[in-house]
């Protein structure tokens, strides 16, 4: 593979077009620089603009966008209670990448060392791992979520632990199917006959052929967890209400949708366009390991 | 970890609940198409604020406005108050004090009969009183020490241990059931001697009525009448200018001036006994000084998000008990000073750090009041969580006093203080943790005397001691806006937010 990716990129003269074709697409990378915007704005944007989700200023509520309140300009507007908009939408963004990048790391761990040792010494595991993986995939992973989330106390490790429960499914089944096949390469079965422990050989000569389709699955489980965050936010789940995410502004807006727009459409619009670009992100990523390990 | 009821689910339910009734509901009744100018019946579809989540009268949801609202409808009273000291007799044809109000005679209407076909005799009234005495509910507070009897058929004494003068007004929020209601299962699909019978019930979701036939004041006019419950404010508002729901009350103020502007919607605001209560544990450690839960209320700044949140139905209150009420006496206002209460809390070694208020309310619509009451709260350092509660995990835990603060919109049964003050301040009702004997005293002879002149006084100097302490915040008077289609006839608003409608009927335009 390495090999194969320099020889592609060093290829001189009439081998080049192809490549050169998809980096000549600007429109290519719009995804990878909204995305861009997005973390910048969650990593940096809180040291720019005060927020406090407690504090509220009721003689300034639902300022249309753009109308000057006491402390500056709302320029997406306030909601209903006199809290700025815009505050919110990139505080949400913060809570949206954290718990979205939470929840991706722990079912990529479970996920892809169940899914690796089950592909990998078949049987009695395999069966074990199989089984609860179908029986998870039996429930709606958001159901599982709202009774998890239902049941707990509120906080933000309750939304990672609910959302992680059924999302590591995908990991496992992706690392099962994709050992299984590695399992019976040569190089394999070379470091078997040398007497390679088991787990050796799975680290050194099986999780790295995972690397490439696991970080493509990551980046569409991403988009999603993002999106089930806001969808417990929005039913009132999950998070506490200190802490800001655009489900909960989505939810707070919806009895002022007549009048006062500008609550629940900003957080929306930001919720909306981030799931679609890693989603392309995701889309693109999945198709290049999908082919390549053809 | 607390077991906690989903709220989305009943969301769920309620937007199924509304399809359904969007399909069931008629707006287009057969009526008109007759083209009769004699408005027949009708179809109508009404949604209040609270969801009905159960119909027992008696037990511990007696009071609660959705289970009222649907009692009203399926049973009876014996009396029915009318305004502060006015009443109108039920199932009671007439009814007579002894010298000292202490045994109340009340004579049974004739010829009444429950849905089933048997009449309404003195034993039900008398089984049905023991059933809430028994039950320990909010409303058997009402009643300490009380017992009914039936010397006949028509007749029920009530005898309280202590004269109370103010019986009428308690009474006036109970209703009779057939002595069957002991039965388990009875409020499944219950039989009343009211305008209406059940036909359908799903907790929380619909009741779906039909007349009684029986009724002894004459068969109502409508073919069916259905309760709904829309928790979604904005989607209750759309159902009712799309004409799904008839009926509806009890909407924010954000709303009306958009209802206003709709010309087939009429919308009426009248004065309601109910106050925003927002009683502060005193058997919460934290909250025991008094001096606490006075500079707690001093650091709200509740003129100015009453101005704003509430510009058509809120006026700051100046007692705990509305005017509309009889006993109500005007007290001093608490003004808003931040550094005041910060001081007092400090001086009352208040322990900002550790401290977290749990604050339980269950409406939706108090959401706006109580963050901007939590902003100010957390201003002067102070943790306030607020806590959402499904409505019958609310009750319960109302109940077990398992909550710091509470926020109920408070009305007061029969316009008569006894039912609020008497019945809910006292040690033994022990509602918010709050225990003086010196109040105990006065309300007990306030409940005791007949002399209206007295009582007010007594009452006067109850609402003192209870301002004063900071038994909770009192902060805003609350008026009851109603909104109807104008295709309803004969809807009369009521003060308290739980309206009769055996005398409406739905014209077909």
């Amino acid at each position: 593979m390495t090999q194969s990716d320099i020889l592609l990129t060093e290829a001189p003269g009439p081998a080049a077009p192809p490549v050169r074709r998809r980096r000549r697409r600007p429109l290519a990378a719009i995804p990878y620089v909204i995305i861009g915007v997005y973390v910048l704005a969650a990593a940096i944007g809180p040291f720019l603009i005060d927020y406090d989700p407690v504090a509220t200023e009721v003689t300034e509520r639902l300022l249309p966008p753009g109308s000057a309140t006491g402390s500056g300009t709302a320029w997406l507007g306030t909601d209903a209670v006199g809290r700025d908009v815009l505050a919110q939408v990139v505080y949400g963004a913060r809570t949206s990448f954290i718990i979205g990048i939470a929840v991706v790391t722990v079912c990529c761990l479970i996920g892809v060392a169940l899914g690796a040792i089950a592909g990998y010494s078949g049987g009695l595991p395999d069966a074990v791992v199989s089984r609860t993986i179908d029986i998870l995939m039996a429930f709606p992973g958001i159901l599982l979520a709202i009774v998890i989330a239902g049941l707990l106390e509120r906080g933000m490790h309750v939304v990672i632990i609910a959302l992680s429960v059924g999302g590591w499914v995908g990991f496992a089944r992706l690392s099962r199917s994709i050992t299984m096949s590695t399992r019976e390469r040569d190089w394999v079965d070379a470091a078997r006959i040398m007497g390679v422990s088991k787990p050796a050989t799975l680290k050194r000569h099986i999780v790295p052929f995972l690397a490439g389709s696991v970080v493509a699955l990551a980046t569409i489980e991403l988009a999603s967890a993002v999106l089930s965050e806001a969808a417990l936010s929005f039913l009132g789940l999950g998070l506490p209400p200190h802490i800001v995410s655009w489900g909960q502004a989505i939810a707070g807006g919806r009895e002022h949708l007549s009048t006062a727009w500008w609550i629940t459409v900003f957080p929306g619009i930001a919720l909306t366009i981030l799931v679609i670009c890693i989603g392309l992100v995701g889309d693109r990523l999945t198709r290049r390991f999908t082919r390549k390990r053809d | 970890m607390t077991i906690r009821t989903r709220r989305s689910l009943a969301a769920a339910a309620g937007a199924v609940a509304l399809l359904i009734g969007a399909a069931a509901c008629s707006s287009d009744d057969p009526a008109s198409e007759t083209g009769g100018s004699e408005a027949a019946g009708g179809d109508l579809t009404v949604a209040g604020p609270i969801p009905i989540e159960n119909l027992d009268p008696h037990g511990a949801a007696s009071l609660d406005a959705g289970t009222q609202l649907a009692a009203r409808a399926i049973f009876s009273q014996l009396v029915v108050s009318n305004g502060p000291g006015e009443f109108e007799g039920e199932l009671a044809e007439s009814w007579e004090p002894n010298a000292d109000a202490s045994v109340w005679t009340f004579t049974l209407r004739e010829g009444v009969e429950f849905s089933d076909g048997t009449p309404v005799a003195s034993a039900d009234v008398v089984a049905s009183f023991d059933r809430v005495l028994a039950g320990e509910g909010p409303l058997a507070g009402n009643f300490g020490g009380y017992t009914a009897a039936a010397p006949d058929e028509s007749t029920v004494v009530f005898t309280s241990p202590t004269p109370d003068a103010a019986f009428l007004g308690k009474v006036s929020s109970f209703f009779v059931t057939p002595q069957a209601a002991a039965n388990e299962g009875f409020f499944q699909d219950p039989i009343g001697s009211g305008p209406f019978v059940v036909e359908s019930f799903e907790p929380g979701a619909t009741l779906q009525l039909a007349p009684n036939p029986g009724y002894w004041d004459g068969e109502p006019a409508l073919d069916s009448l259905e309760f709904q419950s829309i928790p979604e404010v904005a989607a209750r508002m759309t159902a009712l200018q799309t004409g799904e729901v008839d009926v509806t009350w009890a909407m924010p103020d954000d709303q009306i001036a958009q209802l206003r502007s709709d010309s087939n919607i009429t919308v009426e605001n009248v004065a309601s006994p109910a106050v925003f209560t927002m009683w502060m544990n005193s058997s919460t450690p934290a909250l025991q000084d008094s001096a606490v839960r006075q500079a707690l209320w001093q650091a709200v700044d509740f003129e100015s998000i009453i101005g704003s949140l509430y510009p058509e139905t809120g006026t700051p209150a100046d007692s705990p008990i509305s005017p509309a009420v009889l006993g109500y006496a005007p007290q001093e206002p608490v003004e808003y000073d931040p550094e005041a209460a910060k001081a007092a809390l400090d001086a009352a070694g208040f322990d900002y750090e550790n401290t977290v208020i749990r604050w339980q309310f269950s409406q939706a619509n108090f959401r706006n009041f109580v963050d901007a009451v939590v902003s100010d709260l957390a201003e002067i350092g102070v943790t306030v969580e607020p806590m959402e509660k499904e409505q019958a995990v609310f009750l319960e835990d109302l109940l077990a006093l398992n909550w710091d603060m509470n926020l109920q919109q408070l009305g007061t049964q029969g316009f008569d203080a006894a039912t609020n003050l008497g019945r809910l301040y006292t040690c033994a009702a022990n509602r918010m943790g709050y225990c003086n004997e010196e109040l105990d005293q006065i309300l007990a002879e306030a409940g005791s005397t007949s002399d209206t002149a007295q009582r007010e006084d007594l009452y006067a100097q109850a609402s003192e001691i209870i301002w004063n302490d900071a038994v909770g915040m009192y902060p805003m008077f609350v008026e009851q806006p109603y909104a109807w289609r104008t295709s309803v006839e004969g809807f009369q608003p009521v003060p308290d937010g739980v309206p009769y409608f055996d005398e409406v009927t739905v014209s077909g335009d």
